[in-house]
């Protein structure tokens, strides 16, 4: 099929050089971060290469022995998993009500919802400081737990109103007719036929709370408790001096596996939506 | 009114069957937890931007909006605003023109796609202030991979490359370049699930009609692309207007202020400097625009829904 | 070491937090990967003594928050080490958490608006506008100076608000800030770079040679702290020393000059892209032929490169018009928070801590000079036998830089807060990038920053602090 190939062949080659723009610092980053200090401070050395000392896993070795790294992954990875489910829990409810219970008020909320987003973290964390304290959060991974639906919320429940409002109505009310409850059918019909929306917003509200950094810092001062971009500032960037290798390595280690998870998701909830039960 | 009216047609249902009762008691959580996080600071925050409270301090002497005059006079601050808006407006430029191309061409089956799209999406993996530290290493005034690339192929001086954090205008580009990075794969994202939710039936009736290409593009494609898009760039718009990450981490504002954005100006301000009252004022000046850019967009990306 | 390290962990994690995390952990996740983290991290935060309490109830937790020292080991041997017998000695479990500098404002600003946190907290520039958060600090002043005579006149300017009569700060350190020059480079040249002139004289041949000057005109500290201290060997000052805004005047313009000409004939355009670390790695990297910065570099340098360590000598700042007047680097600020909640025991650490400052002085390598100078004796002595330093005698010079050349920013009047919002905000750099860059002449850049200026301090006055 000439065809097909040609339509191939055009796919690399728009797609490739994207992929390679928006892969480099990653290519960049590992490579940095297998070089010893000697040679990665050396201008002459061809930076694409290895020089005296180098490649070495020194750098990894250092993050996983001499810092807490694999504390602040984990930690990342709770908080993450945690602020999903409370996401879930409240924004599912509420994107279906905005989506087929509300008349024009409900749209107007959806909309206000929608603009608490906008409010910039730069200031918000003071006053949430003071709740934090309140409430005896200061310093506990806890508090990130608290606060970050904040801001999940209002973005998965604006996702999965558009989401539950694709979902054919039919479908609901063959269900009601049949004689179940709105929960019921909720439960039964709606949210299986939205998984895949509900993958987006599993993996959209994980990657809000793993780029976070401003509560992490002003929350959170307590080594035992920090998440990774918080816990690596303070061990791999030490007045003025930058520990690189490491700082590379500490930012690539999350970011391949959380790729990769990404894109696994998104192949399923893709092939969801073509194949599914809806078209 | 429209529940209320309507005559009980089934047998009788117990409360949470009641539209009436049911739509708030499923949207009150999500109220009831976005009021108190963020509403009750935010409107502290008003407050606070209204006073002349210095350093952390949540309370100080009223006066007025003479914040908010000082600041609309400070030259730095009408920079800020500036670097905002044209951050926001070139990044996203960059990032909706991207996503159209990337998503029409990650929706199809081939070969080492999915390969592909794992080396796309990885920016979207890394945690952005981890991640601008990586640009920060890119850019470095002295080893930087991009100048060494440059210096070799003979294009830049070797003694004295471009400083890409160094000088104003190739400051923004630096900037820009990284807001778009980021963003790029979060709105493919969007887009593909978008051209993925146009039915198959679409398609067909277009080839029946003899639309292919650019003209399917045209009249099938886009238009009924347009909506996710424009949530698409919505998200964009408010990822890199309330940003600070890549600013404060690749500038600071610098050279001079050449590069200070509202987020950034803010937190120097009101944090650093612990003029808090005047950082404030600078942080919600921007909120009102916002709002007004979301709430257009949002009635538009729903105008286009019903037709 | 390893055992050790534990039984140190455990109290620390009962009490401050670490156990509702600990617990999620547990639940969540496998206990081969909870062997992987506990048994491959050092804890990094140090806490004191409980269980070796013979029976008695402790006098009470005092919680410290302090930036990562630029030497690991530093931090080491005050939360293991120092902390852990102090806190015996005292009866106190002391907690010792620790922030990358850049993420303090920020933290200081979270705790006083949640009214909690820690009872210490550092800072690395005197907290002028905390004033009205802190305690006042003159009694732990009093009491150290009883013990250890004068304190140092930088440490006083910088912590002391003389409008209000109130220590608003406890320095216990601060850092002196040489110049950093490559011997070999500036012997082929035939000139040491002394005075300013003589800077300005060697500046193109050294650039020739592909070794620029590197005085950083950015938004970075180094940046900050080296432009202000060129200002001042040229005569040009912020303010007067009853703080009135004197920034407008003919030896700003003529420093305004003088760097740019600096800049024209001797440096390259990367000094507007550095960050704090920049000159750093520019001086690891052979580039530059000179710079200002703490010992950080030679430091360095002796870690990873021995042979480059030794081609660095330090040097007091050079000599301008005016003369040799140059500041601290970095200054060590403790504040006791008003809400702080074990005042008692927080003011105790501090004296204790400036009393014998032998420790802090050796482990943080010589960075931390005391604020009182008889804190350590024979501070000479000891710099000029420090062991690694290549050529021996090295540091000699840091001790003359404390004692002579080590002002407050804002000199000849004390650090204020608007001060420190001209510093937090960069203006100094800013000013002179400007100038550098041909966006605005020296004369004009003089009376515009003069007014902006002269608009934070009357801010400042309004509120009663200058």
């Amino acid at each position: 099929m000439p065809i097909r190939r040609r339509d191939n062949l055009l796919a690399y080659l728009i797609v490739g050089p994207f992929a390679l723009v928006l892969a480099f610092p990653f290519y960049w980053m590992l490579q940095t971060s297998l070089k010893s200090e000697l040679d990665l401070y050396n201008t002459e050395n061809v930076p694409f290469s290895f020089g005296k000392g180098s490649p070495t896993l020194d750098n990894y070795r250092f993050l996983f022995s001499d810092t807490q790294y694999a504390r602040w992954l984990l930690n990342t990875v709770l908080v993450g998993v945690v602020v999903v489910l409370i996401t879930l829990a409240v924004a599912l409810p509420a994107g279906y009500a905005l989506a087929r219970l509300s008349g024009r008020w409900g749209q107007s909320l959806g909309v206000g919802l929608f603009l608490v987003y906008l409010v910039p973290p730069t200031l918000l964390f003071l006053p949430l400081s003071r709740v934090i304290a309140e409430v005896g959060l200061q310093d506990r991974l806890a508090s990130l737990i608290l606060v970050y639906p904040g801001f999940t919320i209002p973005f998965a429940t604006w996702l999965l109103m558009g989401f539950f409002k694709s979902i054919p109505r039919e479908l609901e009310d063959a269900a009601l007719v049949d004689g179940a409850s709105r929960l019921g059918t909720l439960v039964r019909i709606v949210f299986p036929i939205s998984l895949p929306g509900i993958l987006t917003v599993v993996i959209f509200t994980f990657s809000l709370c793993v780029n976070e950094f401003v509560y992490a810092i002003a929350f959170i001062t307590h080594s035992d408790s920090k998440v990774i971009s918080t816990g690596i500032y303070t061990e791999l960037i030490r007045g003025d001096v930058f520990y690189w290798g490491a700082l590379m390595a500490a930012t690539l280690i999350p970011s391949i596996p959380l790729a990769l998870l990404y894109n696994t998701f998104l192949d399923r909830f893709i092939a969801g939506f073509t194949g599914g039960a809806f078209r | 009114m429209e529940a209320a009216a309507r005559p009980p047609r089934r047998r009788r249902r117990d409360l949470l069957e009641e539209r009436r009762f049911l739509a708030p008691a499923l949207i009150a959580p999500a109220v009831i937890f976005v009021g108190l996080l963020v509403g009750a600071p935010l409107i502290l925050s008003v407050y606070l931007s209204l006073t002349d409270a210095t350093a952390g301090s949540l309370t100080g002497d009223f006066v007025g909006f003479r914040n908010y005059t000082e600041q609309w006079s400070d030259p730095n601050f009408r920079t800020a605003l500036r670097n905002t808006i044209v951050f926001t407006l070139l990044a996203n430029a960059i990032v909706i023109l991207g996503a159209s191309i990337l998503s029409h061409f990650l929706i199809r089956e081939f070969r080492g796609k999915w390969f592909l799209r794992f080396l796309v999406l990885l920016p979207w993996a890394a945690p952005v202030a981890l991640s601008t530290i990586g640009f920060l290493w890119i850019f470095d005034s002295l080893f930087s991979v991009v100048n060494w690339t440059l210096v070799h192929l003979s294009l830049v001086d070797k003694f004295n490359p471009p400083q890409w954090l160094g000088e104003p205008n190739k400051a923004l580009a630096a900037i820009t370049t990284v807001h778009a990075w980021r963003l790029l794969p979060f709105a493919t994202v969007i887009m593909i699930a978008g051209l993925a939710s146009i039915p198959k039936e679409v398609d067909d009736a277009a080839k029946v009609d003899g639309a292919t290409g650019l003209k399917k593009l045209w009249f099938v494609t886009l238009p009924l692309q347009l909506p996710i898009a424009t949530i698409a760039v919505l998200f964009g718009i408010v990822f890199t207007a309330t940003d600070m990450a890549v600013v404060y981490i690749l500038t600071r504002g610098g050279p001079f202020n050449s590069t200070q954005m509202l987020p950034m100006w803010a937190f120097q301000t009101g944090i650093q400097a612990g003029s808090l009252g005047q950082g404030a004022a600078i942080a919600l000046f921007l909120l009102p625009v916002l709002a007004l850019v979301t709430v257009l967009m949002l009635l538009f990306a729903r105008r286009v829904e019903v037709t | 070491m390893a055992d050790d390290s534990r039984t140190i962990d455990r109290p620390n994690e009962e009490v401050a937090g670490g156990r509702v995390t600990r617990r999620e952990i547990l639940r969540k996740a496998g206990a081969g990967t909870l062997l992987i983290v506990y048994g491959g991290a050092v804890p990094k935060t140090a806490a004191a003594g409980a269980p070796k309490f013979r029976g008695k109830e402790l006098a009470g937790t005092l919680r410290i928050v302090q930036w990562s020292h630029f030497v690991p080991a530093y931090d080491k041997w005050f939360d293991n080490t120092y902390v852990k017998r102090w806190g015996q000695a005292n009866d106190t479990e002391v907690l010792v958490d620790h922030i990358n500098q850049a993420d303090i404002p920020a933290r200081a600003a979270a705790e006083v608006a949640a009214q909690s946190g820690h009872d210490i907290f550092f800072f690395l520039s005197p907290p002028a506008a905390y004033e009205d958060q802190v305690i006042d600090h003159a009694d732990i002043v009093q009491e150290v100076s009883k013990k250890r005579g004068k304190m140092k006149d930088v440490a006083l300017k910088a912590t002391y608000n003389p409008k209000t009569k109130k220590y608003f700060a406890f320095s216990d350190n601060y850092a002196p800030d040489p110049v950093n020059y490559r011997t070999d480079l500036w012997g082929e040249v035939g000139l040491k770079p002394t005075s300013w002139d003589n800077v300005l004289k060697a500046a193109p041949k050294l650039r020739e040679m592909g070794h620029p000057i590197g005085v950083g005109m950015s938004n970075e500290i180094d940046s900050n702290m080296a432009l202000m201290a060129m200002m001042m060997c040229f005569g040009s000052f912020i303010q007067s020393k009853d703080q009135h805004v004197v920034l407008n005047s003919k030896e700003t313009v003529a420093v305004l000059k003088f760097a740019r000409e600096l800049y024209r004939q001797g440096m390259s355009n990367e000094i507007f892209a550095w960050t704090a670390a920049s000159n750093n790695q520019a001086m690891l990297a052979g580039r530059l032929s000179m710079t200002m910065n703490a010992i950080s570099i030679t430091r360095s340098a002796e870690l990873s490169n021995p042979d480059l360590a030794s081609k660095i000598e330090l040097m007091p700042i050079p000599k301008g018009p005016h003369g040799r007047l140059g500041l601290e680097h970095v200054m060590g600020a403790y504040v006791i928070w008003k809400f702080a909640k074990n005042k008692p025991m927080a003011k105790k650490f501090l004296v204790d801590l400036e009393t014998k400052y032998i420790g802090a002085f050796e482990n943080s390598k010589f960075y931390n000079f005391p604020s009182w100078p008889s804190a350590v004796t024979n501070i000479a002595r000891r710099v000029e036998r420090d062991a690694v330093a290549k050529p021996s005698g090295k540091y000699k010079v840091l001790a003359e830089i404390a004692d002579k050349y080590t002002l407050n920013p804002g000199w000849p009047g004390n650090t204020n807060a608007a001060i420190d919002e001209i510093f937090n905000k960069f203006m100094i750099p800013q000013m002179f990038a400007e100038v550098a860059q041909g966006k605005r002449t020296p004369e004009d850049a003089a009376k515009v920053y003069d007014r902006s200026f002269r608009s934070i301090f009357q801010r400042w006055r309004n509120r009663g602090k200058i």
